[in-house]
């Protein structure tokens, strides 16, 4: 019984880890690029998981509702990049974090008022009814969760290999100044990161929503987590997501189980700031040099 | 002089005095419960401060401490029967310590790292107070009761005297404490830790403590609170409560007292202005306005950019529309301040305090203080012994990254009052060289000795502490500080008085000083009348040489100058020349990194010529430009044709 | 007279401005946003929709006069601090005649003792932990102006636990949320099921937190020590994940809560996984009655919706407002202080959708909290979460309250 408990606790959080690491991985595109994270991710997942749950109640078909979802979570990207980070990028401030948290504020806000404050369900054509493997029980629905992360990662992975935008990308992400002399305007290419991660947490929050529900406070836990994979794993670490995030998942879910769910939090937090402390760069990120 | 001690001290006399007497002129609980938030608020504020407007970073912890020094307030009274002022001190340290703890992982890091590394920490302490369930009651909440103040029970209007007493005490200290040394560092470090550290400020000392003083005032503030409502719960102290005290500094105003003050007072009244809608609409019409006028004159005045003009007008104007299509604008809380808060950070970055205070100073013509006449150049640096002895030694020096082999057994010797030329072609390895004699890059191996003693290793800090200072290449200013203050900030030999005596108030002595010999020093590099001009707004050619007397107030031994002449115009050129010659004259010892040749020949005593990391040759700048070896390595191919002497020197 | 001059001038600047002067002002207060907002707002429309009847009916007639109600909204966000200040607020109005309201424990606990040191009438609606009385009987305080009017958590906790004994569960897990009102529960039946003999084996203590969705932990434990049944106090959206969460783990052991499990946000998210829960309501929205009937449809009509959010709240805001109303009457006078005397011994019987109350509240004893509680046992019925809806857990308990109903009309 305890080997099976352990083994459900594991696999059941790591479902939810692979949901971390992609917000995570949303946040890796736009510090590539600018060295500038959106701090109102949460609420871009949440405000576009509401969104699709408007085209749905509309009647759309779920096969629509999918990209309608991620266009308007790719639009919300842009916003956020024009309203909330270019001018701080150009001033070389740190005001987009305090903007990007106050555009946050204000989508958390309007989602209240326009959606409601109540938690809703999310419909959705995969099942939840569990089937058991080893005596874990897994459902459709986590193993749609599983594939829709890999696949929009690896979709992005392969549009930044194969295609010419894809590489301005990469060279922007390596070097900025350099790319710009070759001509490869940097501030379209940070706009498409914002772009993509905006779609990044857009499906994030479709992924999501028919487990956990839509509603207003939906990503505050989840960002905070997102925020500790990212981290822990790296900022530029690739794929390192991944792994840390199925590792936090599990990791909290046995907390919760064997320290008390009130502590659910907590690893990941603490291993926030550890890596912070110890590793700044993260376990897969590169170290730079200082340079003057 | 004294018109502006009369009118900023008037000012906070007669607010201190309106606030203190609102209690005896209406009979009112409610105000005199928003009274007493605003006191608390005030305290909380002027901490989230001094880590948000003076060290610069967004700092999301400050909500915590609030919450964790309520909770150590409540429980000393409640287990260990302290009276009041006990409590408070409990909770001011737990502050402190907790603050000083946190800032040690922190310590490392910049921008979204640090916000995020407090955003943790405060979820973390929720947790812990919402878990500990046999020391704070968890979830239940802690009741607390308020101490007797010596045998007398504090009612509503006594307690909100003590807040106000304490908010003054606390706005006292904190002056003096920023307008000194202390407060300057706190601002260098935001600006450029590098060259804090180069500066021999210690980064390490400031931001520690900085943090922990900011977190003490949000520890005391939480003990005033705990006091206040006499209930707390964990949940009070989370994200939301977090964002709002942040935006109430930045609404408010950085680095200003009376910023905190207003930002405090818009949260605590916030909620009550939205509740009616008349005041609401006439509130976001102003704002609008504002936004207009101000849009409008930054964009003839071509100092800003569109966006900056546009956006906050967006903003106010949805505020004001939405005003008329919202049946009830307190719904709409959250999103109203975040659209105030919007078209402040883009249209008045410094906040409605750091506006207005420009607008008034103008308005009754209040000047700055008076500066003391300059010290005697010769007092400040006193003279050093120019005997020719070996001063700086470097001993088959190397520093490889990785397979780069960046030096590569660099020998040289530097002789006590010259002027020592390297130079080298780009990527020979001069940056790399000074890099580790300064203490920016350890050595991969060899060693470097200053007066015949090792010199520390892979600390800027340490080798400026022991008469080591320089310049960069890359010009590391303190750009938001005025030209005084960037020397002021790394004058040596004057900043004595102890912490306690800085907060009475009691190092305004040295403070004059201090003045006096960095005002010499800008006399020395002809920026004395540019004493005033914040750094960033400095010409270049101005900023290279606040760099020099910034560098020259370590009162060094041996002064290195990476390329100092960099980009400068040809009379600014000339300028330096003469600058480097004054220095001299003082006895210091120059190492100077340079690509005009005619500059380093012009003042070079010795030249030691770099080539892929290493020495190629050594002597005189007549002798080293006859070198074959220098010529090659400049041109790439010797010519038996070219004239000696033909080194090309860059513009 | 230059005190109040200044005094005025403040009030402007800090709040809404002031009312007709031959008006009664009752304060409707709660959490109009936040987690606990379908109690809150149900609670408020249920009351303004009493006040709309009366002063539609012309109003209260109170010497002679017929004044009309107003009334002043304040939400507290289900904030401790907006309680406070809040209650601050109220307190220094200087005209008010009542409050009404609240959900959050913590609220009462932060804002109440304003009220009371000014001696302003409120009545506690639709919720509220114990400890929201319990603070003025451990005070030993001699005169009070609270009054709770919603079954209180030992009478729900007695319910839930007879509930399990009636239907032979010998184990039990329990999962509440961490606030306040959630561990308070918890000691509430653990309590209970001593009081009730011991009967009830405890396999799992379980504490989950506010927005949590993966419930895993909590039920596995439960699973594993074998609950028969699973004993809840929280809050809606968690209760629904704790639901749907059981439905993934193929749990089909009954869910038995406090009132909160009829809430709108527990009953949608919840969804098919929902149906069966079990829980103590004070009114339930079936038309079994004609007044209950017309509270239903006038509610449905004033707000446009075809189910209340929380129908429990609704009613309870709209019974508090009457019993207020009555109290008004019988004091003839908008003075606060006699209307709470006038509270403390109604003379006549009130007819409010959920019952009729008879002598509702009486003076107050700090030795018993029962005093200042309207109500009893026989007031609260099980509910069920049936399609959607909450309906009559048991058929009996309905025709008792068709049987009493009826019973009142003949006896008048």
């Amino acid at each position: 019984m305890e080997s099976i408990i352990i083994a459900q606790m594991a696999v059941s959080g790591a479902f939810m880890g692979l949901v971390y690491a992609l917000i995570a991985y949303g946040f890796q595109l736009t510090y590539a690029t600018s060295k500038s994270i959106n701090f109102g991710q949460g609420e871009l997942v949440m405000f576009s998981a509401f969104f699709s749950l408007t085209l749905i109640n509309v009647g759309l078909p779920y096969w629509l509702v999918v990209p309608g979802g991620l266009l308007f979570g790719a639009v919300l990207g842009l916003f956020v990049e024009r309203a909330g980070v270019r001018l701080a990028l150009e001033q070389k401030s740190e005001g987009w974090i305090l903007l990007t948290i106050i555009i946050g504020l204000f989508g958390f806000s309007a989602a209240e008022n326009i959606w409601g404050r109540d938690d809703r369900p999310f419909p959705t054509p995969i099942s939840s009814d569990s089937f058991q493997v080893f005596g874990v029980s897994i459902t459709p629905l986590e193993i749609s969760v599983a594939i829709g992360v890999l696949a929009v990662m690896g979709l992005i992975e392969l549009f930044k290999r194969k295609t010419l935008l894809g590489k301005a990308f990469e060279a922007v992400s390596a070097d900025r100044d350099a790319a710009e002399l070759m001509g490869v305007s940097a501030t379209r290419t940070i706009m498409l990161s914002y772009g993509l991660s905006g779609m990044v947490a857009a499906m994030a929050g479709i992924l999501v929503s028919p487990i956990t529900t839509v509603g207003p406070t939906m990503a505050s836990a989840l960002i905070l987590k997102a925020f500790a994979v990212a981290v822990v794993a790296g900022l530029d670490s690739g794929f390192g997501v991944v792994l840390i995030g199925l590792f936090l998942g599990a990791l909290e879910s046995l907390a919760s189980f064997y320290i008390g769910s009130g502590w659910r939090e907590a690893p990941g937090l603490i291993l926030l700031i550890l890596a912070l402390a110890v590793r700044p760069n993260g376990v897969f990120g590169k170290a730079s040099i200082r340079k003057v | 002089m004294w018109k502006r001690l009369l009118f900023i001290r008037g000012t906070e006399l007669v607010a201190l005095a309106l606030l203190a007497s609102i209690p005896l002129a209406v009979d009112n609980s409610y105000v005199l419960g928003l009274l007493t938030l605003l006191a608390i608020y005030g305290i909380l504020l002027i901490g989230l401060d001094v880590t948000v407007g003076y060290l610069g970073q967004v700092n999301l912890a400050q909500a915590a401490f609030l919450g964790l020094g309520a909770y150590a307030a409540g429980l000393s009274v409640s287990l260990l029967g302290f009276g009041i002022f006990g409590a408070l001190a409990v909770s001011l340290l737990v502050g402190l310590v907790l603050g000083g703890l946190l800032a040690f992982p922190a310590l490392r890091l910049e921008g979204p790292q640090f916000a995020l590394a407090t955003l943790s920490f405060s979820a973390l302490s929720v947790t812990v107070l919402n878990e500990w369930e046999s020391l704070t009651g968890g979830a239940q909440g802690l009741h607390v009761t308020r101490p007797d103040l010596f045998g007398l029970h504090l009612k509503a209007q006594g307690f909100y005297w003590l807040c106000l007493i304490l908010l003054a005490l606390v706005w006292m200290a904190m002056r003096n404490l920023l307008s000194s040394q202390w407060g300057r560092a706190f601002e260098a470090l935001r600006d450029s830790p590098i060259a804090t550290d180069a500066m021999g400020v210690g980064t390490f000392r400031h931001k520690v403590a900085g943090f922990a003083l900011g977190s003490g005032l949000g520890g005391l503030a939480g003990g005033l609170y705990a006091f206040n409502f006499e209930y707390l719960q964990p949940q009070t102290y989370v994200y939301d409560l977090m964002v709002i005290l942040l935006l109430g500094v930045v609404l408010g105003g950085r680095k200003s007292l009376w910023g905190a003050f207003v930002g405090a007072s818009l949260i605590a009244l916030l909620p009550n202005l939205l509740s009616n809608w008349l005041m609401f609409e006439v509130i976001s019409a102003i704002g609008l306005l504002v936004a207009l006028a101000a849009g409008v004159r930054g964009l003839m005045k071509k100092t800003t950019k569109p966006f900056q003009a546009i956006a906050p007008v967006i903003a106010m104007g949805l505020l004001v529309g939405g005003g008329f299509l919202v049946e009830n604008t307190e719904n709409w809380r959250k999103a109203i301040f975040a659209l105030m808060l919007f078209a402040v950070v883009v249209g008045l970055p410094e906040g409605l305090m750091g506006f207005a205070s420009r607008f008034l100073a103008q308005l009754f013509r209040i000047d700055p203080p008076a500066l003391p006449a300059p010290a005697e150049l010769n007092t400040v640096l006193a003279a050093k012994a120019a005997n020719g002895e070996a001063l700086l030694e470097l001993r088959d020096l190397k520093r490889y990254f990785g397979g780069v082999k960046a030096v590569d057994g660099v020998s040289m010797t530097v002789r006590a009052g010259q002027v020592h030329g390297l130079i080298g072609p780009n990527g020979s390895g001069k940056s790399t060289a000074v890099n580790v004699i300064s203490g920016l890059y350890a050595p991969t191996a060899g060693e470097v000795l200053l007066h015949g003693r090792a010199l520390p290793q892979g600390s800027l800090f340490k080798v400026a502490r022991v008469g080591v200072s320089r310049t960069f290449q890359n010009l590391q200013l303190f750009g938001e500080l005025t030209a005084l203050d960037n020397v002021m900030v790394a004058l040596k030999g004057v900043y004595r008085s102890p912490l306690p005596l800085v907060l009475l108030g009691f190092a305004r002595g040295e403070e004059k000083r201090a003045q006096a010999e960095s005002l010499a020093l800008l006399e020395l590099v002809d920026l004395k009348d540019q004493a005033r001009t914040r750094a960033k707004d400095l010409t270049y050619g101005a900023q290279r040489f606040l760099e020099i007397a910034r560098a020259l107030a370590r009162k060094p031994d041996l002064l290195i100058l990476d390329e100092p002449a960099a980009g400068l115009a040809h009379p600014d050129v000339n300028n330096l020349v003469e600058i480097i010659k004054r220095i001299r004259q003082c006895g210091i010892t120059i190492v100077l990194i340079e690509h005009h040749m005619d500059v380093v020949s012009e003042l070079c005593d010795a030249v030691t010529v770099l080539d892929g990391g290493r020495v190629i040759a050594e002597g005189t700048p007549d002798e080293v430009k006859r070198d074959p070896k220098v010529i090659e390595a400049y041109l790439g191919v010797v010519s038996e044709a070219e004239a000696p002497g033909a080194i090309p020197s860059p513009a | 007279m230059k005190k109040t001059l200044i005094a005025t001038l403040l009030l402007g600047l800090f709040a809404a401005p002031s009312f007709a002067a031959d008006a009664i002002k009752i304060a409707i207060t709660g959490p109009f946003s936040g987690g606990s907002a379908p109690m809150g707002t149900s609670m408020r429309d249920g009351a303004k929709l009493a006040i709309s009847e009366i002063n539609a009916a012309g109003g209260i007639s109170v010497g002679g006069k017929k004044m009309k109600i107003e009334v002043v909204e304040r939400d507290d966000e289900g904030k401790n601090e907006r309680g406070a200040l809040i209650g601050q607020e109220l307190a220094s109005m200087g005209d008010l005649s009542g409050v009404i309201g609240t959900v959050n424990t913590g609220v009462v606990l932060a804002g109440d003792k304003h009220l009371q040191e000014k001696g302003i009438t409120k009545i506690i609606t639709p919720a509220a932990g114990s400890a929201s009385m319990t603070q003025w009987s451990k005070a030993g305080v001699k005169d009070l102006s609270i009054f709770r009017f919603s079954a209180n958590d030992g009478i729900q906790s007695a319910m839930v636990i007879e509930e399990a004994i009636d239907r032979k569960f010998t184990k039990v897990a329990i999962l509440h949320d961490a606030t306040n009102y959630g561990v308070s529960g918890r000691d509430d039946l653990l309590e209970q099921i001593k009081k009730q003999g011991n009967k009830l084996q405890v396999v799992a203590t379980e504490k989950y937190n506010i927005g949590d969705k993966d419930m895993t932990a909590q039920l596995l434990r439960a699973k594993a020590g074998g609950a028969q049944a699973i004993l809840l106090w929280g809050i809606g959206p968690e209760m629904a994940a704790l639901a749907n969460g059981m439905a993934k783990m193929g749990m089909k052991e009954p869910l038995i809560g406090g009132w909160t499990l009829s809430m709108s946000n527990f009953i949608d998210n919840a969804g098919k996984s929902g149906d069966g829960a079990l829980m103590p309501q004070t009114f339930i929205e079936e038309p079994i009655t004609p007044k209950a009937k017309s509270f239903i449809d006038g509610y449905h009509k004033a707000y446009g919706v075809s189910r209340m959010a929380s129908p429990m709240s609704a009613a309870q805001g709209y019974d508090a407002v009457y019993i207020f109303a009555a109290a008004v009457k019988q004091a003839q006078s908008d003075d606060t202080h006699k209307i709470k005397e006038a509270l403390e011994d109604l003379k006549e019987p009130v007819k409010g959708v959920i019952a009729t109350w008879v002598h509702p509240f009486t003076k107050w004893d700090p030795a018993n909290e029962q005093t200042h509680e309207a109500f009893r046992r026989e007031q609260v019925v099980m509910g069920m979460v049936k399609d959607g809806r909450v309906v009559f857990a048991n058929e009996a308990e309905k025709q008792r309250l068709i049987k009493s109903a009826t019973e009142v009309k003949k006896g008048k």
